[in-house]
């Protein structure tokens, strides 16, 4: 099979990923075909995705099925679509898992490039943190805070202005 | 909680590029986000250009030869550290609501009791009394970002400004596509001006003088250096 550029993948042919702890998939190759990294590591029997676990990998390939029928948008769209706020029903309960895994989703979809899944990722996690105190996002992301109480102030001070918009 | 790479981060907040309030809130999370979130939050806050608060955080950004200007009208530059970051740095666009800012900077921090009281607390006072002060603080801000921005691309002047510095800026500068001059008062030191800089700037790519009464010999000359302009691009 042609693995680098063919769009002509039929729905009965298969190609099989395998995860970095040696889960095989046997995925569909219309979505290999969208998603160029994906692609790439269908490289036989010894090839598998470094950096994405099986769990992961399964999430991110349901993702990918589930949206194996989307048109196919230009990078002007691209922009469009992240600014709309708007998350999809079957999206948003696909993404209703823990924290960790929507992190790891986010990574993982950054990493393979699968743009569509690191944009709805991002705007599910951006969602979680709306209408939020500084505290609430450090409490609920358990997120460090290394400013000094100084530096803190005069930041708040200095930026002030936009708190009111 | 895993840790995300920055690629990531700018990506989640970039969903809050024009909602404000939530980028003030990431940004007080802590440096790192900080880091990502400033340049968001002050490249285009020129809508909010009238908001005295802003105006104090730009003034503190101001060098010496720009505060010298405020010397002779008894303007007092406002008493805080100086800031973090160059905000002015990330500007993009610096727009008309920048008079009434400064206007309401002025009014309510800008001068000492003594002298707000002389100026706003008379029952002859109109706009006019404050017109030069104004222009003034305006002048030294315009010189701030134009000195210190590295991505400016509209500027509009509201009122003509005559000031040295800002036309050496505005030769030299090659980042400003978008030049508005806001006057229905273009008299022919402002058009030597800005013949001047149609001659030398190779950026600019648009020019609005639509509220100017230029006469016809004034519109011929422009159109010369825009012609020559072109050239050079």
């Amino acid at each position: 099979m042609d693995n680098g550029t063919s769009n002509s993948a039929s729905e009965n042919e298969t190609i099989t990923l395998k995860s970095c702890d040696g889960i095989e998939f046997h995925i569909d190759a219309r979505i290999a075909n969208r998603y160029t990294l994906l692609n790439n590591w269908n490289g036989g029997e010894s090839a598998c995705i470094p950096n994405v676990n099986g769990k992961v990998l399964e999430k991110v390939l349901e993702w990918c099925e589930h949206h194996i029928n989307d048109p196919q948008l230009n990078c002007g769209d691209d922009d469009s679509r992240r600014r709309n706020t708007i998350i999809e029903e079957w999206d948003e309960n696909f993404l209703s898992c823990d924290q960790d895994m929507l992190f790891e989703i986010i990574l993982a979809a950054n990493y393979l490039e699968i743009k569509p899944l690191l944009d709805l990722g991002c705007k599910t996690v951006a969602n979680m943190m709306k209408s939020k105190s500084p505290e609430e996002i450090r409490s609920a992301f358990n997120i460090d805070n290394d400013y000094t109480p100084e530096e803190e102030e005069q930041f708040r001070k200095e930026n002030e202005w936009a708190e009111d918009y | 909680m895993i840790p995300l790479p920055n690629e990531c981060l700018i990506k989640i907040l970039s969903n809050f590029k024009s909602n404000y309030r939530c980028l003030f809130s990431c940004l007080l999370v802590n440096r790192n986000w900080c880091r990502i979130i400033v340049p968001f939050l002050w490249s285009e806050p020129t809508e909010y250009f009238n908001d005295k608060r802003l105006i104090r955080t730009y003034l503190l950004l101001l060098n010496v030869e720009e505060q010298t200007l405020l010397i002779p009208f008894e303007i007092i530059i406002p008493n805080y550290p100086k800031p973090l970051f160059e905000y002015t740095r990330y500007a993009t666009s610096v727009g008309i609501y920048l008079h009434d800012g400064v206007k309401n900077w002025l009014k309510e921090e800008g001068y000492g009791e003594e002298r707000r009281n002389l100026i706003f607390n008379n029952d002859d006072y109109d706009d006019y009394d404050d017109h030069w002060p104004v222009n003034t603080v305006k002048c030294s801000l315009i010189a701030l970002f134009l000195r210190t921005s590295k991505n400016l691309k509209i500027l509009r002047f509201e009122g003509i400004i005559y000031d040295k510095k800002i036309f050496q800026y505005l030769y030299e500068n090659t980042t400003i596509t978008y030049l508005d001059f806001y006057t229905d008062n273009f008299d022919s030191r402002a058009l030597e001006i800005l013949l001047e800089v149609l001659c030398r700037n190779t950026t600019l790519i648009s020019l609005n003088l639509s509220y100017n009464e230029l006469n016809t010999k004034g519109w011929k000359a422009i159109a010369k250096a825009l012609c020559k302009n072109e050239e050079k691009q």
